[in-house]
Order: structure tokens, then sequence, then C-alpha cells
């Protein structure tokens, strides 16, 4: 969190945004809603009172002595306003004879039928007015006798709202201080509750910061384990941390092993070189010499094709490597390993049998299978005896796939060393394995393009009596 | 001098064994195996012992071990391609007198050598001295007297030997043991020739002798 930088995007300021936002909108909102409530509420009251008015104005008409029905207009009593800096104003017109009288402040010059609508708001000299019309009201004043008859009259009233505003405002800011002062404890109460939400992130990544290539472990406090929203971050990268840490840990390795593996060839080479250069020599100890570095030179290339070949199986079977791959046979690629190593064979005079049930299709890089095959079939005749014989086999296994075998009859494997035969730069015997050539890689690529096909591979070995290996490949359509 | 070499890669063996024997006058066995190697170490006298460690049979610690376990005294070079801190700590901790990485530089290992020997006789010092008669291991010369002497191969490692063991009186089987590789015993009556040999280009021009002979016993070099 620290220091977020210029295009980065903050959670933190983003719910801040947010909260200030709701809360502002909500304080707004009851703004308004408390002004229209009010206000309202104030209409009402205050439409109450101007009724109330126009109707003892309305008890002010009397009929006249005359007994005709006229009527006049006792103002003598007339209420005082509701406002006494704003007076009221009313007029009263009589259904018979129309305009019975005005207030006597009646503005100048202001004219009014008695028709129109019930309520309404009037601006006046800077100051707004509500009105009310009655009509239709009886007069109150009683006659007796038959021939009366009580007449009608409209009656308008109008009282300032002066009040009504003020009492409005009043409220509008009753409501607004309060909600300021709710924003501000709440905003930061919201604010501190964010910074406490995203403080196990922070946490978080404090931890896996202490990751590195010493300490692969993600220390996690049971508090942020707890934490529901965290789980798939925290699962994830523990599963990607144990995935890196093992690969990384394979990649030291095998670049270490690699290095020391180095070593031997490139000592032979310089050695030679440098105990040519020890004196003057004859040409022909020159050439000699030449031709021994020549020697340690292609073995030198040799080891690292191996070292090549393998590192090229393991990026495969990691998946990094993608190829387009073709239905192809296992007994010709056996047939063709067969062949390839048919000099060395004959040359220690051992024989090879290949037992063949038909074509064995399966999916694959025939080059792959075939050095397979050969890494296989070579350790099978140079552990054999002279005159020996390694059966190769090819058929389907029970359950479905492919299933090859390679056995030999020779010296067999020491029990000490069958369970480190396929490892890297594994050598059971130096003496033996430098005698035969190997590098001690053979089996670790074979293993490794196995398993990279999704096969697996066995060893079966008495010591003196041979060695049976055997390969097991998943059936095409696995794949 | 006579040098074990414990090596298993043959090319390398040969290689070294070859140049000991140019560069340094030295003889030289060489054992393929840890098994061997502690054979011929048991079974002969050496100068120094260089010894790989990743070795078939028998590893080079075990045959390290096992040499200084009998009380051998012979100074032991380890030629090793590992180099971790550790693994010299217990080289040196099991009874090595000095290491050497592969791959490394003959020259280098020729000059190891050759100071292993020195120190493993007493001599820290490259430039011998008895009396008059100066040698000098790093470029095999020999002065007497300020006289630069011209010694054959053989002359010179005869000579080497007595230097470091001056006063002492050593035996033809000792320099024969010490001058050749296993096969020394055909060499029997060649010495006498090599001393006599020494014995006119030393003295010639000197009041003194410097090589005597002990009827029966062997020779002695002293002033």
């Amino acid at each position: 969190m620290a220091g977020p930088g210029a295009g980065h995007k903050s959670i933190k300021g983003w719910l801040i945004m947010i909260v200030v936002l709701s809360q502002t909108l909500l304080a707004a909102g009851l703004l308004v809603a408390g002004i229209l409530y009010t206000h309202r509420q104030a209409l009402s009251t205050l439409d109450g009172r101007i009724q109330a008015r126009a109707m003892s104005v309305a008890a002010l008409v009397r009929y006249t002595e005359a007994g005709d029905g006229t009527v006049y207009f006792d103002d003598s009593l007339a209420p005082p306003s509701l406002d006494p800096y704003h007076p009221d104003w009313f007029a009263i017109w009589t259904d018979k004879s129309g305009l019975l009288t005005r207030s006597k402040n009646w503005p100048a010059g202001f004219e009014m039928a008695p028709t129109g609508p019930d309520r309404w708001y009037l601006k006046l000299a800077n100051v707004r007015y509500r009105g009310l019309r009655l009509a239709r009201v009886s007069v109150l004043d009683r006659e007796e006798g038959d021939t009366f008859h009580p007449q009608t009259m409209t009656i308008v009233y109008a009282s300032p709202t002066v009040q009504l505003d003020q009492q409005v405002q009043q409220s509008a800011l009753y409501i607004a201080l309060s909600s300021l002062l709710l924003l501000t404890v709440t905003v930061p109460l919201a604010l501190w509750g964010i910074r406490r939400g995203l403080l196990p992130l922070q946490e978080l990544a404090q931890k896996a910061a202490l990751v590195s290539t010493d300490n692969w472990e993600l220390r996690l406090p049971e508090e942020i384990q707890r934490i529901k929203e965290l789980l798939p971050l925290t699962e994830s990268m523990g599963t990607m941390l144990s995935r890196l840490h093992h690969a990384f840990d394979q990649q030291g390795e095998f670049l270490g092993n690699t290095a020391h593996e180095l070593k031997t060839p490139v000592a032979v080479l310089k050695s030679t070189l440098q105990s040519l250069m020890q004196r003057p020599r004859v040409l022909e100890e020159y050439r000699t010499g030449i031709e021994d570095s020549l020697e340690d030179l292609e073995r030198l290339e040799q080891l690292l094709q191996r070292i090549l070949r393998l590192a090229r199986a393991e990026q495969w079977a990691q998946g990094a490597l993608r190829r387009d791959l073709q239905v192809i046979d296992i007994t010709s690629t056996c047939e063709d390993a067969i062949e390839r190593i048919r000099a060395l064979a004959e040359n220690r005079n051992t024989t090879v049998h290949l037992s063949k049930n038909g074509p064995v299709p399966f999916r694959a890089d025939p080059e792959d299978l075939q050095l397979v095959w050969i890494n296989l079939l070579e350790n099978a005749v140079r552990y054999s005896p002279p005159g020996g014989s390694v059966e190769v086999a090819v058929g389907w296994r029970n359950g479905g796939g492919a299933q090859v075998t390679v056995e030999d009859h020779g010296i067999g494997i020491a029990p000490a060393h069958l369970p480190h035969i396929f490892e890297r730069f594994y050598r059971g015997d130096a003496s033996r394995n430098r005698a035969t050539g190997g590098f001690g890689l053979g089996l670790a690529i074979v293993k490794t393009l196995v398993e990279a096909y999704g096969g697996t591979i066995t060893v079966d070995s008495n010591a003196g009596k041979g060695t049976r290996m055997t390969v097991t490949l998943p059936a095409v359509s696995d794949r | 001098m006579r040098v074990l070499l414990v090596e298993d890669e043959p090319r390398l063996a040969e290689n070294v064994a070859r140049s000991l024997r140019e560069g340094a006058g030295y003889a030289v066995d060489v054992a393929h195996d840890g098994q061997e190697g502690l054979f011929m170490a048991e079974s002969n006298e050496y100068d120094a012992v260089l010894l790989d460690l990743m070795l078939p049979q028998m590893d080079g610690m075990q045959l390290l071990r096992r040499i200084r376990q009998a009380g051998q005294r012979t100074p032991v070079l380890i030629v090793t391609v590992r180099d971790e801190k550790e693994s010299v700590v217990a080289l040196l901790n099991a009874g090595a007198d000095d290491y050497l990485t592969k791959p490394f530089d003959l020259g280098e290992l020729l000059a190891r050598t050759k100071a292993l020997i020195r120190r493993g006789k007493g001599d820290p010092s490259p430039v011998l001295a008895v009396g008059d008669l100066e040698l000098n291991t790093v470029d095999r010369s020999v002065r007497r007297g300020g006289r630069s002497i011209k010694l054959t191969a053989m002359e010179y490692r005869v000579l080497e030997y007595l230097v470091h063991r001056p006063r002492a009186v050593v035996s033809k089987t000792e320099l024969l043991e010490h001058l050749y590789d296993y096969n020394w015993e055909k060499f029997s009556n060649v010495i006498e020739v090599y001393i006599s040999g020494l014995r006119r280009k030393l003295d010639d021009g000197s009041a003194r002798q410097l090589i005597h002979t002990l009827r029966g016993q062997g020779y002695i070099l002293q002033d």
C-alpha cells in the first residue's frame, strides 16, 4: 500500500470515494425529504389557520335590519393578522351583489375575480402569500321569517408565508447541520473500517514479500487464513509457491549437476593440451596430442548433447514445448532402434530379438521413442556378457495401452543402486560406467520422455542374472 | 621423487602422470580405483599422493582416512570437482594437505606437488643448499660455489633426493624406490652409474667431496 504511484488503481481510494459519495447522497436525500415533509406539515397548518381566519371573517357578514336579505360587513371586529408585519388581506363577494368588501390593506391596483383556484400562491412586493378561496359560504347570521332568503358568498383570504418559509428553512438548516455532524463522525468511521478491512491484505503482502529463493514457505497468521475473501488468493498462492519451489529446485539441481559433470571432461581436455605445451615436442607428439584433444572434445560434445536432450525433454514434459504429434507405430520405432544399435551389438557379439504382435499405434514423435529404445538397448547390450542375448517385446497391456520390455541376461543392478538409476548423473559404479562410456544421463532421459508421454517405466533386476525394463504407454485416445 | 596418482579417468591420469614425469622428473605410479590406490600406498614409499575423490571401489575420502589411520605421513594433494567450503574443510580435517579443483592448471598442479614434497621433507624453500651446493627445485638447476652444473634428468633426480636428506645414509633400495615407479628392481645397477656421474660433475674443481659411499649401506651427502 506504500505510496501507490500514478497509474495505480487504489481499492482504498475507490472504497473511500464510494463511502463519502453514499453518505453525502444520504444526507442530501434526508435534507430533501425533511424539507418536503416540513413544508407539507407547515403548509397544512397554515391552510388550517387561514381557513379559520376566513371563517371568522365570514362571521362578520351580517344581514341588514331591512330583512330583505341584504348584507353588510361589520369590519369593526376583523381578526388580527397572523403576522403583524405582513398583514393578511381578504375580500368577500356575495353571490347576489358581487364584491361586498375588501380588507383595508388590499393591494392597490390588484384585481381579483371571485372565481379561480381554491388555493394559490401570490407574490406581492417580495412577499409570498398563500391564498384560500371559499365559495358558496352561507352567511352565518340568521334571520327569522318566511320571506328570508339565505345569502351565499365567496371569501378570498390570503396570508403571508413568511413564517412557513422560515420554518422550512430552519428545519432544513437543522437537518443539514445534523447530517454534517453525522458525516464527520461516520466518514472517519468508514475510513477506519476500510483501512482495518484492508489490513490483512497489507499483511499478506508483507508475508509474501518474505518469500524468497531461500525461504519458500508463506507463513500466514491464523486471522488471515480465516478470512473468507482471502481464501482463494492464499490457497492459490500456496500452490503456486510450492510449484515454483519444486521447479526452482529442479532447475538449480540440474544446473549444479551439469556444471559439476562438465568439469571432468573439461579437466581432461585442458590437461591434454597443457601437457602438450609443457615442452617443445616433435611433430608426431603434437599430432597425437591434437587427436587426443579432439577425442576429449567429442566426449564433451556428447555430454552436452545429452544434457540438452534431457533439458528439452523436461521442458516438454512440463508443457513448455508444444508439438504437433502424429500417430505412429511403436513396433516400427523399436525396429529402427534395433537397427541403429546393430553395430554395437555385433561388436560385442550380442544378439537382439524382437517379438512383435503387429503395429501398435501411438501419438508421439518417433525420434523420441527411438531415443528411449536406443538408450535401453545400449544399456542392455553393454551389460550383457559377450555372446549374450537381449529380448525386446512390443505388445498390448491388459486394459489398453502399449507395453515394451527390454530384457538382458547380464550383470544386473545391485539392489543398493536400483532406487537411483533414473536419477540424473547417477552412476552406480563410476569405473564400470566410465569404461562403458556412460554419463549417467541415459535412463534419466528415458524416464523423462516416457513420463512426458504419460507413460511409466519400471525396472526389474537381479544382480548377476539380468535386468528387465518395462515401459508402458497410454492408449492413443488417452492423449 | 616418487608420486602416487589415484585417478579413474584414464586420459586425465595419463596427462597428469606425463606432466609430473616431464615437468618435475618424478616417478609416477597410477592407480585407477580406490582399492588399487590403497594397495599401492600401503606397499610402496611415496613422496606425495595425488588423490581424486570420485573413485570406483573406494572413494578418495575413505582412502585418505585409511592411509592416515595407518600412520602414513606422506603429503596428500586432493584433486576434486567439488569446491564447496564444507567438502574442502572436511578434506583438510581428514588429513589432506592441499586440494585442487578440476579443471585445474597443470602448472599449478606441478607447483603444488613440488611444494608439498618440499614441506614433507621439512624444506619450505624451493632452493636447497648443502655446503656450497645449491639446488633449485623450480627450474631444476644445480650450482656449486657459484658454478652452474649441467646434469642429466636422472642425475638431477638422484641429487634432489639426496639433497632433501643431507647427512643421512640413503640406501640404494631407498633411492630406487623413490626414483622409479613400480618396476624399479630392473634398474638396480644403474644407480651406481648415476652416482659416479654426479660425483664427477659436482666435485670437478672442488677440494672437498660431497657424495660419500658407505660400503654395504648406501650413500651420504654432506659437506
